[in-house]
Parts: structure tokens; sequence; C-alpha cells
């Protein structure tokens, strides 16, 4: 069953988010994967607060579990297209002096999700990804 | 929450979680820093892009002059994640 809640387009409704991811999960999901899963939600979030244009007043966020999977899908209003599946690399190799700050969350969203997918119509963008949750080990319990 | 307090042993404490929100409410701490600074994440729960930003643009500002940032006793998971951002190799990780 799918669950959906829509938050303020804001950078403050964070908690708000990480409040309801957590509600959605399972018990005995490991720590890694309940960090991953937030991180992935966080980034895709604000790179919509911070970059879609004009965008509406909300961002809709809907949870599904399937087994060991959770999917997530966020949902933008009135902006202009923008897909983060095909957005540039980033190549974390280079030195310093010739990083830039950009891109960097959607290259971690892209290297701990399972799948991300991305549409666009009617002026609504909606990016969706898959994480597998692993399960609390004895290591995490200590 | 997100906070940085001292240790009472010469470093920095990274307490809660260092997102978006918190990123921007942290940066004038960062800016405040000088010289080698050993930040200890035992208590640092979660940190996204936004907060290796705050990290990145300080490590660059101090290394220009002669300093740097040392990041001791991250969990394996945020250790994980800055060498997925390809920190390990810019920040002195412990």
């Amino acid at each position: 069953m799918e669950t959906t809640r829509d938050f303020p387009r804001s950078i403050d409704a964070l908690d708000g988010l990480f409040s309801f991811l957590g509600d959605q999960l399972p018990g005995a999901v490991a720590e890694k994967a309940a960090v991953y899963l937030n991180l992935a939600a966080e980034e895709i979030f604000t790179n919509m607060v911070r970059h879609n244009e004009p965008g509406g007043e909300r961002i809709t966020v809907a949870v599904e579990l399937d087994g060991d999977r959770i999917r997530v899908r966020l949902t933008d209003y009135d902006v202009e297209p923008f897909d983060p599946t095909t957005a540039p690399e980033v190549d974390v190799t280079r030195p310093m002096a010739e990083r830039q700050p950009g891109g960097l969350g959607l290259h971690l969203v892209k290297s701990i999700v399972d799948r991300l997918s991305y549409e666009y119509r009617d002026r609504t963008m909606q990016v969706t990804f898959i994480k597998k949750l692993e399960r609390t080990d004895v290591r995490d319990q200590a | 929450m997100f906070e940085i307090k001292p240790d009472g042993e010469g470093r920095l404490l990274l307490i809660g979680r260092f997102d978006a929100a918190q990123a921007e409410k942290a940066m004038a701490a960062f800016y405040a820093l000088e010289g080698q600074v050993a930040l200890d994440c035992k208590q640092l729960k979660y940190v996204s892009s936004s907060g290796l930003g705050v990290l990145f643009e300080t490590q660059r500002r101090l290394g220009e002059a002669g300093g740097g940032l040392k990041l001791v006793n991250l969990s394996p998971h945020l250790r994980e994640l800055f060498t997925i951002a390809g920190f390990d190799r810019i920040i002195d990780i412990e």
C-alpha cells in the first residue's frame, strides 16, 4: 500500500520528511539502510527546492514497501524538466583544486539506490528511487 | 539537530544530523575554524551533500593556509559515504 504526504517546498521541511520516511520503515532495518534512504530522499528533495523553476508550493512524497525494498516517489509541480538520471557525472577522483561543488548529491543518490527513474508530463516532474532495505545484523545491535 | 562543540581533548565533536537545513546554520561555526582541526564524528548520525559541501569548503580554506581537517571515529556507513564522495582523497580520515 502506498502512503503519500505533501511537504512545503522548503529546506526546512526536511525534518518532517525524515520523520515520515522513518514511520514507513519496518522494524529491524539496519541503520545504514535508514541513513541511505533518508539521504537519497533529501538529495532529490533539496534539488527540487533549489533548482526546479518556478515550482509550486508543495512536493508530494509517496512511499511503498515491497518485501525487502522500498520505493519512494517525489513529485514536483509546475516546473521545467530536469532529468537527474542523465545529469553529468561528477569525477570524485579529481584533486581538490579541480573539483566543483555541484553534482555531488546526485552522484551519491546514483551510488546508493538500486534504481532511479524520471518522468515529466504536464509540467510535473516525478523522480522515483528503489532501495533495498538491509535488516539489522548482530553488529548493528552491538 | 546538529551541534558542534569541543570535546575537552582538543577535538570538536560533531553531533546529530548534518543535513541541508543544518548545513546553512553551521556555516559560521566552520568558517571560524583555523589551523589543524580534528573533528570527532562518533556522534555524527547523518551527513548529506550539503554537509559534505561545508566540510569541502572548510578543508579547501584551511588547506590554503597550511592547515586542514582530520575526521576521526566515523561510523562504517558514513565512512563508506565519504569514500563514495571521494572525500577520502581530500580529507584526512582516521
